[in-house]
């Protein structure tokens, strides 16, 4: 078997389960639905009860949709910093985008009881958590970009991020300090993430968003694979280290920014997803991994998005919580297993 | 040909001064032609290098490559014309010989980089040239040193320029291998048409082997011969004679007790 | 745990008293009955066959929602400017707050709840059979309701509490039909404003008459002694709240809980704060007012002294601390550790009052009066 097939091989399995993993999301919730009704819910007009197929068709299919966008968008991003700063800690949020979705989030839930005070009418539309998101992830955005511009080293630019994430953290405890109990709890509820209260019209944006992003990304699989030998090589291939910073730098923060939007800060997956491809697919050419990265993220979202429903109960777990809490002891087995970060 | 008028080489200190390390050299270099670069440490052998490959901007004059002059071309078009070779070992060391070698046609493939037929046969002269055939499959993680130059010189091959640039491709490498190297660059330089410009300590086998001598002494470049520089004296003048002596016969350098 | 606590505490605070504007008095509003009115947030009113329910906003009396409460039997009638439409008397309820269970109950209508999230807050004896019954579902998914229950359960009504309006997925909740009310008995700021929207679940059960009676009946109890107390001869000074992290929290002086104080003729240290939620002051600033202070009424979470002292030295100073005059409702619970003055205090406000009349001003109430939510602090 050549190399080429191979490879090619190493991504038709992650497109085979990623649909299995699809319908094992869907049949697992609160509500035990046999799992023929949801098969016969999804292909046929089988009159199945109707709260089962509002369920499934207004809730669980736009859940497990967007569980594949988050897990495969954040894990593009995460290989694109690991790329960018040649740095296998580097993870989607290394530039402060998560803080300054934060940070955006916490003035509107914290900052408003300060200044105007809450009032039972609601200052805010449905819309106002998202704006709020992205409004500060777009402002951190702005820093960030101008400051890549003005400097040569990726590494640089990566304590930058982390100085902005320092800085938009610090704003945060303090708008914290001073808020009500209540808003209080729902930033935190915020900051646990949540897959399961997207509108249609929310998932559309999202997948904008993510189409976006990827898009990117894949335009610049070329310069990061040339990445891989060293910006000095890659400068004398004739890379512009500016030009692609700048390119890998907004593809990330489209996906990250876009993602934590509407799904709240989702952690792990993005630094994590990458390590574990990078595992089964054992090469770095970016032509794999990006489309690999994705479709293992989706797959693994989806998976531990099912399990966070604790199924046929009605609790739940936060989904950062259970994506650390699964994903963490596996990468570490695996790296003991194999001895080798492969990056 | 590549060119070299008036230049002065140097670099920026952190406020902007302008710290030179030469002036004033002009020289050419044909396709075809070894050259190495000597010289005692500090006098500016890496500067000049890395001017010419174009990691540093020259602080005056101009260098130009068939013609085009350096400050024209774009580094993609740069990238056609000049290949180079590094030591200082920054790639993954997960990438296969394969991989990196193929990585050489970055300036000539399409927005994804795929190797098309034609791509192919310049890898695969590539790789014979630089005897690599066994070892396709391996990660260059888990190779020698030896057979780690060879991979980068593979892919300045495959990169397929008029020129290529090694930065002190000997140095760490035992004699057998210093051997196996310097013969290989040679034979870059008079079977595949190439311009191949190396910087090295080891004066003797520069003088022995290439077809051009560069020499940056403190304050002066001076290019000719080999035959030139050694019956110039130049080349006995490059180090202290308290400490080490030339013999311009034998063309190697003695301790003196 | 002690946040949990800590923010329990505060949200009543703060869920009991409002933001909005600061009443001098109790502004009344006449409605077609020529009743008084003290709610802020709801009107409901007779249009033809149909009765009308607004949802307004306390603070500029706009209307928020508009809706339509429609009888099976009823003939045609104008659809246009109605937000939701619901036929009425409904059936099942899901409630969010346990401020929503005591109207039920007085309106005879305890079977009614189907479902509710965090069951264990439910103090009331009568509910707390039919959950052990299994009849009540628990709805709970960490702070907000578990959609895929609440539709499959399909109550004829989700009665809620809007914070904010991107409660996450109750969007999708009317999408499959069920209707949504806010109920914003919690904005309320008079004692017996809260009490009021006893209405609103009559209009829903189609027991109007029977709503408005024992609304009446606790109106005039309310009235009766709120004079009774203003025949006092002393009005003690009464202090409230307690600290947290160096920080003092306290009602301000427009909030619910003053207002009760006021009306028990006592005399609030803070009454002249402006505003409706949290005074949250520096420990030094607290001191210095209080030492005049003769009762305190609701320090916080404590249940003791012991705990309070533990907790920071710097309760010891207060008076009522030295003269053991401290009283807290976070003693009386339910059997699954539900506060009962959470749940109950809203809709029975002469309970409270008669409460604080007994502490501040014990020589005018009946010998044996038991306090209903209000107990000394245990040593």
């Amino acid at each position: 078997m050549n190399a080429k097939t191979y490879l090619k091989s190493k991504l038709l399995w992650p497109l085979i389960l990623l649909p299995l993993a699809f319908l094992v999301n869907l049949s697992l919730g609160s509500v035990y639905i046999p799992f023929g009704s949801i098969l016969s819910g999804l292909f046929t007009d089988y009159p199945l009860e109707e709260s089962w197929l509002f369920i499934v068709n207004d809730y669980r299919i736009p859940k497990a949709t967007t569980a594949i966008l988050v897990g495969g968008g954040l894990s593009v991003s995460g290989l694109l910093m690991q790329t960018l700063f040649r740095n296998p800690l580097a993870g989607p949020f290394v530039l402060g985008i998560s803080s300054g979705a934060s940070l955006g989030v916490a003035f509107l839930v914290l900052g408003s009881g300060l200044i105007t005070g809450l009032s039972a009418s609601v200052l805010t539309g449905p819309w106002a958590m998202v704006l709020a998101s992205a409004g500060g992830s777009f402002l951190v955005l702005l820093a960030v970009v101008g400051a890549a511009n003005k400097i040569k080293d990726p590494m640089t630019l990566l304590i930058i991020g982390l100085m902005f994430g320092s800085l938009t953290g610090a704003v945060v405890s303090v708008l914290s300090y001073f808020s009500r109990a209540e808003a209080l709890q729902r930033f935190i509820f915020w900051s646990f993430g949540g897959l399961g209260h997207l509108s249609w019209t929310g998932i559309l944006i999202l997948l904008f968003c993510c189409l976006l992003g990827l898009i990117l990304a894949i335009r610049g699989i070329k310069v990061m694979n040339a990445m891989l030998l060293g910006p000095g090589y890659a400068a004398s291939l004739g890379v512009s280290v500016k030009q692609s910073t700048l390119l890998i730098v907004l593809s990330t923060s489209v996906l990250a920014g876009g993602i934590t939007a509407f799904a709240g800060p989702i952690a792990f997956v993005g630094l994590a997803v990458p390590h574990l491809v990078r595992q089964i697919i054992r090469t770095p050419d970016h032509r794999i991994m990006v489309p690999a990265s994705f479709l293992w993220g989706s797959i693994i979202m989806l998976l531990c998005d099912a399990v966070s429903q604790i199924p046929f109960s009605a609790l739940t777990l936060p989904i950062n919580a259970v994506t650390s809490i699964l994903g963490a002891p596996v990468v570490i087995w695996i790296l003991i297993k194999k001895k080798n970060l492969m990056f | 040909m590549l060119n070299v008028e008036n230049l002065t080489i140097g670099y920026l200190s952190d406020r902007g001064q302008k710290n030179i390390l030469a002036d004033r050299v002009n020289f050419s270099i044909g396709q075809n032609q070894l050259t190495a670069i000597i010289g005692p440490n500090g006098a500016g052998k890496s500067t000049l290098l890395n001017t010419l490959a174009g990691q540093l901007s020259p602080l005056d004059g101009s260098i130009s490559l068939l013609g085009h002059s350096f400050k024209n071309l774009t580094p993609s078009q740069r990238a056609k014309l000049l290949a180079i070779v590094l030591t200082k070992k920054e790639y993954s060391d997960h990438l296969s010989v394969r991989e990196f070698v193929e990585l050489g046609r970055f300036p000539y493939t399409n927005w994804l980089g795929k190797i098309n037929a034609a791509d192919q046969q310049i890898i695969t002269r590539a790789i014979k040239a630089t005897q690599l055939d066994s070892l396709m499959d391996q990660k260059c993680g888990m190779l020698s040193d030896g057979q780690r130059q060879r991979v980068s010189i593979a892919r300045a091959l495959a990169q397929d320029t008029a020129f290529i640039l090694l930065d002190e491709p000997t140095t760490h490498l035992d004699l057998a291998h210093k051997a196996q190297t310097v013969m290989l660059l040679k034979n870059l330089s008079k079977q595949h048409n190439k311009g191949v410009i190396f910087s090295t300590h080891d004066i003797s086998m520069a003088l022995k082997m290439a077809d051009n001598i560069i020499c940056v002494t403190p304050g002066h470049v001076i290019t000719g011969t080999p035959d030139q520089l050694t019956d110039s004296g130049v080349i006995a003048e490059l180090f202290d004679s308290n400490v080490v002596q030339f013999d311009p016969s034998s063309r190697q350098f003695s301790i003196l007790d | 745990m002690r946040l949990s606590y800590f923010l329990s505490v505060i949200w009543c605070f703060i869920a009991l008293s409002s933001c909005g504007e600061v009443p001098s008095s109790e502004t009344l509003q006449l409605n077609a009955d020529d009743q008084a009115h003290y709610a802020k947030g709801f009107y409901l009113m007779d249009r033809d066959s149909i009765q009308i329910l607004e949802l307004r906003d306390p603070q500029n009396g706009s209307t928020l929602h508009r809706i339509a409460l429609v009888s099976k039997n009823t003939k045609e009638f104008h659809t246009e400017g109605f937000d939701q439409i619901i036929e009425v008397p409904i059936e099942t309820i899901v409630a969010t707050s346990t401020t929503h269970i005591p109207a039920l109950e007085m309106l005879g209508k305890t079977d009614a709840l189907v479902g509710f999230p965090n069951l264990d807050y439910i103090s009331s004896l009568a509910t707390r059979g039919r959950i052990n019954d299994g009849l009540v579902q628990e709805l709970g998914q960490n702070e907000s309701l578990n959609i895929e229950l609440l539709i499959q359960r399909r109550p004829d009504l989700l009665m809620t509490f809007a914070i904010d309006q991107t409660q996450n997925g109750l969007d999708k909740v009317s999408d499959a039909g069920i209707p949504i009310i806010y109920n914003g008995d919690w904005t309320e700021q008079h004692p017996l404003g809260k009490a009021e929207w006893i209405k609103v679940f009559g209009a829903l059960f189609n027991q109007k008459h029977k709503a408005d009676s024992i609304f009446r009946q606790i109106e005039s109890e309310y009235v009766k002694l709120k004079d009774v107390a203003a025949g006092a001869k002393t009005q003690p000074k009464v202090i409230s709240g307690a600290l947290y992290k160096d920080v003092w929290y306290a009602p301000k002086g427009n909030s619910w809980a003053a207002k009760f104080i006021e009306d028990a003729n006592g005399d609030y240290i803070w009454k002249s704060t402006q505003g409706t939620g949290s005074l949250q002051w520096n420990i030094e600033q607290i001191l210095s007012l209080a030492q005049t202070a003769q009762f305190w009424i609701g320090p916080g979470q404590f249940t003791s002294y012991n705990q309070m002292t533990q907790s920071s030295p710097v309760y010891a100073e207060f008076p009522p601390f030295k003269r053991k005059e401290i009283y807290t409702f976070s003693k009386t619970k339910g059997p699954t550790g539900g506060l009962l003055y959470y749940e109950l205090a809203a809709m029975r406000p002469d309970w409270v009052l008669s409460d604080l009349i007994s502490i501040l001003h014990p020589e005018l109430m009946e010998q044996g009066y038991e306090t209903n939510f209000f107990k000394p602090l245990e040593p």
